[in-house]
């Protein structure tokens, strides 16, 4: 027998993995600026498959990184800058402990600093590649623009993510690019289409400011750190392709620096007046001659038009920033109270205003030619992409819930009335238009949209069937009394045969013959599936039955209250 | 009337000196001088002897005297008037400065003794005001002068003055959350090729290295912004705020579920517990059998150490060992004939053997498919990256939390937790908490004095 024995953990997935703290000792860094180059560079731990294998026996639970992932960390420019910066740190520490204050000036000009640009270009090679990851960095911009500029994080980050969030959302605004909007107990979330890549953000409500205890700072204001160099490079490319010139400059900036001393006014966002340097239109791509398509090209147009020729104007107890943002990125024109904050473009006595936005329970002062409404109706067009009817937002009213844009239903899931509704407006029907069938929704003002109004037209056939039947009960009865029945012969009535109804019910009938003669092994199959289908049909109604019930105890409870 | 004096003193000192035998108080005197001899007789006409013997110390003497009251006082004392040597002391008067005249400075005294009263005037220096080179320096310099005033520089300054200056470029390394930076375009339009020759990069050590393909798949299948469901809006449906509270339920449930699960098995069992009548009836059935058991269990300890002594010192026997054999074959050859047997009605369970094997394809095919549906949901979990569990909480507002309009609305949960619990959703970061105050040496609590006298 030649040779040695092989000896455990040498070779295979024990030696493609390496610890944590053994990364950290071969870089040579601390273990916080060890964390902060993983994730400026995007190295992440890995989990290996057999850790009894790659922990050498034991079963403690330890991170792990890829060899090759920390080899090539070692390469990194940066890492000498964290030397640097630690070095300065000590020297500036020393400088302190002797008072020698001249020294401490120095060394803070010479403090030393780092780029990213590089890795974003490592990381990110292509601008689609950017565009698919922007998403967490809109999230964590939009969320550092909201700290309090204490001191805790760096108020230059806090100013940097204020400015680059203006400015993706005049980009947006530019662009018309948003689509969805939902209001939510976290915070709002927008997704906008940007270059064929659907971008879904969060945006934190401005008056919510408990920061929680167990959540890493460090961690998050690297992560920033990394996102708001990307951010910047893309709002650089995007502005380019609408022909903007970036960085946007204000014009209102110059007159009101007087009035308003806090700096960060100076970043309102709808104050940008978008310099163009070419033609304002973005060069639209050759359309191809598909019907379809041109079509949903022209819905799309005017769905991105649906404010347009409104005029709105804000009051001050409704997030000014997230409305203004959504009403200028569908065409409307918006403005606010003057001493709320720079960029209000005209006052609340101006009489072309068609809409208000109120969110208290009374108005003391009203115009006749402007509607007083809440919100909601304005996310609620949004999402529904049309003009909802203004009656069911004015001030004072209970608001048909809001839904969430986000979750598209399937055949036969179940669909709440509201969306209904809203489908069919945007169909062009109207609602009220079918049969009513409460007769106390006519006495009271209150907007107690009927459920059935949108029901099909085989409910109406039923009824009518019970109609019969019962007209036919009827009959029995007064025929088993003994009562003459006052019934006589009438010419009759020819009966108009519906050629689609008729249409139908041959294809039922064929479709009935067709599984008759399957085989057992096929008729198996096909009830299956039919088993699965009509579950879900069964548990819509379930649901549909849930509401109405609920619905008619609300009634129950108005009429009480009533009387 | 000094100097009469000191030259009468002078004239004694030469008489008492020019005496034989005696005695100065310089001791380096030759003792051969002290004794008095006869002078040698020396002949004073010889230009030799007017320097050696000739004696004029006298005269030497009287000038020197002079030359000391010249070089000391500054000049001869008998010449000197009588004011510079004596003054009357008369009573001093306090000297008052007259206001409004300026009144002269007395000089100071210090002044007056170091002033120059000799009227030797001291000795000038000459090689201290020699300069090499003075006359063509002094020529130089006028030359230049001349060309000065005509307007011709010299050359070093003409290359002076034609000299660019200096670039005072001072460029400030730009932090990198510097509000006010610039951006530029990093996706060139164009396809924009390295400016250097990659070859040059290569060979100067400055070619960046390429990142790994690895890296750049994302670690997790989940969205970066997952929405909340429908019932998690402000002004929900009724039926999907029902449903979000139910998963909350649910989670509350499972929760609860497991800690009593873990009260249950931690708890005291029932059984374990003897009631009163168990114990009497085992401690009467103790007595009852304890009789018994000791007549019995003797017995049967000696029966069995017999048998166990009979069954060592007995031998396997011959034949014995042939049956065995015997029974050993027969039991193999049964086997056998059974194996064959066996093998030969399989032909006729074909069938059933092909059923069965397609039973046990399909199971493993079944096994397969969960295995890998598992797979897959195991993708979308967060992996388990260090000592702590990935612990997610729902946002979700009770019904009677649900605010009345946008503006009571009181968000619930903070963006920012859950940014970060994404973060670790997503396996980018391992789920951390926040460092505990650990004590390296333990506090010791002790009692103030005050405290100690009262309790």
């Amino acid at each position: 027998m030649g040779g040695t024995q092989k000896k455990k953990f040498e070779r295979g997935s024990a030696t493609n993995y390496i610890t944590r703290n053994r990364a950290r000792k071969k870089l040579q860094l601390s273990l916080p600026d060890f964390r902060r180059l993983c994730i400026l560079k995007g190295i992440y731990p890995h989990e290996p498959k057999h850790k009894k294998k790659v922990n050498k026996g034991s079963t403690a639970p330890r991170t792990f990184y890829l060899l090759k992932d920390i080899r090539f960390l070692l390469h990194e420019p940066i890492v000498a800058k964290f030397r640097e910066y630690k070095i300065f740190v000590r020297k500036l520490r020393k400088a302190y402990g002797k008072t020698e204050w001249s020294a401490v000036e120095r060394l803070k000009e010479n403090k030393p600093t780092y780029k990213l640009d590089h890795i974003i270009k490592e990381r990110y090679p292509s601008f689609i590649d950017a565009l698919r990851d922007i998403d967490d960095a809109l999230c964590m911009c939009f969320l550092f623009s909201t700290f309090a500029r204490t001191g805790k994080c760096h108020v230059q980050t806090i100013q940097l993510c204020r400015r680059l969030t203006v400015e993706w959302m005049n980009y947006v605004i530019a662009s018309r690019s948003l689509r969805k909007v939902f209001v939510s107990i976290k915070g709002m979330y927008y997704q906008a289409e940007v270059m064929g890549q659907l971008i879904t953000w969060l945006v934190p409500y401005q008056f919510s400011h408990d920061h929680p205890t167990d959540v890493d700072y460090r961690v998050m204001a690297t992560f920033t750190e990394l996102y708001t160099t990307l951010l910047g490079f893309v709002n650089f490319r995007l502005y380019h392709s609408l022909n903007l010139v970036y960085p946007p400059k204000s014009e209102l900036k110059g007159e009101n620096e007087d009035e308003y001393a806090m700096d960060s006014e100076s970043y309102p966002e709808v104050s940008f007046y978008l310099f163009v340097s070419h033609t304002e239109q973005p060069k639209r791509p050759d359309l191809e001659k598909v019907e379809a398509r041109e079509k949903e090209q022209m819905q799309l147009e005017t769905q991105k038009k649906i404010f347009e020729g409104l005029k709105f104007f804000l009051n001050r107890e409704v997030p000014r920033e997230s409305l203004a943002f959504v009403i200028r990125s569908f065409g409307g024109e918006v403005s606010w109270d003057r001493s709320v904050c720079i960029g209000s473009t005209y006052e609340a006595t101006d009489e072309t205003i068609t809409h208000q936005i109120v969110d208290r329970p009374n108005v003391d002062k009203s115009y006749i030619n402007r509607y007083y409404i809440q919100p909601q109706w304005v996310y609620d067009c949004v999402n529904a992409k049309v003009l909802l009817p203004v009656e069911d937002y004015f001030v004072g009213v209970t608001l048909p819930p809001h839904l969430s844009p986000f979750v598209e239903e399937k055949d036969g899931d179940y669909v709440p009335p509201e969306k209904l509704k809203i489908m069919a407006l945007q169909r062009g029907e109207k609602p009220g238009a079918d049969l009513p069938e409460d007769d106390d929704d006519d006495e009271e003002e209150e907007n107690d949209d009927d459920d059935d109004d949108e029901e099909d037209e085989e409910e109406n056939e039923d009824d009518e069937d019970e109609a019969e039947e019962k007209n036919l009960k009827e009959m029995e009865k007064q025929k088993s009394q003994g009562k003459s029945l006052q019934v006589k012969v009438t010419p009759g009535k020819m009966k108009m045969e519906n050629p689609v109804r008729l249409e139908q019910e041959e294809k039922a009938e064929e479709k009935r013959l067709a599984i008759m003669m399957m085989k057992k092994k096929e008729k198996y199959l096909y009830d299956k599936i039919m088993f699965g289908k009509k579950r879900k049909i069964r548990e819509a109604n379930k649901l549909a039955a849930k509401r109405k019930a609920f619905d008619d105890t609300e009634k129950a409870k108005k009429k009480k209250t009533k009387n | 009337n000094s100097s009469s004096i000191t030259f009468n003193k002078t004239l004694l000192k030469h008489a008492a000196v020019s005496q034989p035998g005696f005695l100065g108080l310089k001791s380096n005197v030759k003792s051969s001088e002290l004794v008095s001899s006869r002078r040698k007789r020396v002949n004073k006409n010889k230009k030799k002897n007017w320097n050696r013997h000739s004696d004029i110390h006298d005269v030497e003497d009287f000038l020197e005297d002079i030359r000391h009251q010249e070089r000391t006082t500054g000049g001869l004392l008998s010449e000197k008037p009588d004011d510079s040597l004596f003054f009357l002391d008369v009573e001093a008067e306090p000297v008052k400065a007259e206001k409004g005249k300026r009144r002269v400075q007395r000089p100071l005294r210090i002044d007056l003794i170091l002033q120059h009263d000799s009227m030797v005037p001291a000795p000038k220096n000459v090689t201290a005001y020699q300069q090499p080179n003075a006359k063509k320096l002094r020529r130089i310099a006028q030359r230049a002068e001349q060309l000065a005033a005509k307007g011709v520089l010299p050359r070093r300054q003409r290359h002076l003055l034609s000299r660019r200056p200096a670039e005072k470029t001072v460029k400030k390394a730009e932090a990198n959350n510097n509000p006010d930076r610039d951006f530029y375009a990093m996706w060139g339009e164009e396809k924009v090729t390295d400016s250097a020759d990659p070859w040059y990069l290569q060979q100067t050590g400055k070619k960046l290295v390429q990142r790994p393909e690895k890296l750049n798949q994302k670690p997790s299948v989940l969205p970066a912004v997952e929405v909340i469901a429908p019932g998690g809006s402000y002004n929900p449906d009724f039926l999907s705020h029902q449903a979000l509270l139910q998963e909350a339920h649910d989670v509350e449930v499972q929760k609860q579920k497991q800690e009593d699960k873990l009260q249950r098995q931690l708890a005291f069992r029932k059984e374990d517990r003897a009631t009163e009548v168990q114990t009497i009836i085992s401690a009467v059935a103790a007595c009852l059998y304890e009789d018994e058991d000791e007549a019995a269990a003797p017995n049967e300890d000696e029966a069995d150490s017999a048998l166990g002594a009979i069954a060592v010192a007995e031998k396997k026997t011959e034949r014995q060992r042939k049956k065995e054999k015997a029974e050993k074959m027969k039991t193999q050859q049964q086997q056998a004939s059974r194996r064959q047997t066996e093998r030969q009605q399989q032909l006729f369970q074909l069938r059933s053997i092909k059923s069965s094997i397609k039973q046990q394809e399909l199971q493993t095919k079944a096994r397969q498919m969960k295995r890998k549906a598992r797979q897959e949901a195991q993708k979308a979990l967060p992996r388990r990256l260090g000592k702590l569990k990935y612990a997610q909480d729902l946002e979700v507002q009770l019904s009677d939390e649900l605010a009345a309009s946008l503006r009571q609305l009181k968000p619930e949960g903070s963006v920012l937790k859950d940014r970060f619990k994404s973060l670790q959703k997503r396996n980018l970061i391992e789920p951390r908490e926040r460092a505990k105050f650990k004590r390296r040496l333990k506090v010791k609590y002790v009692e103030k004095r005050a405290f100690r006298q009262i309790t």
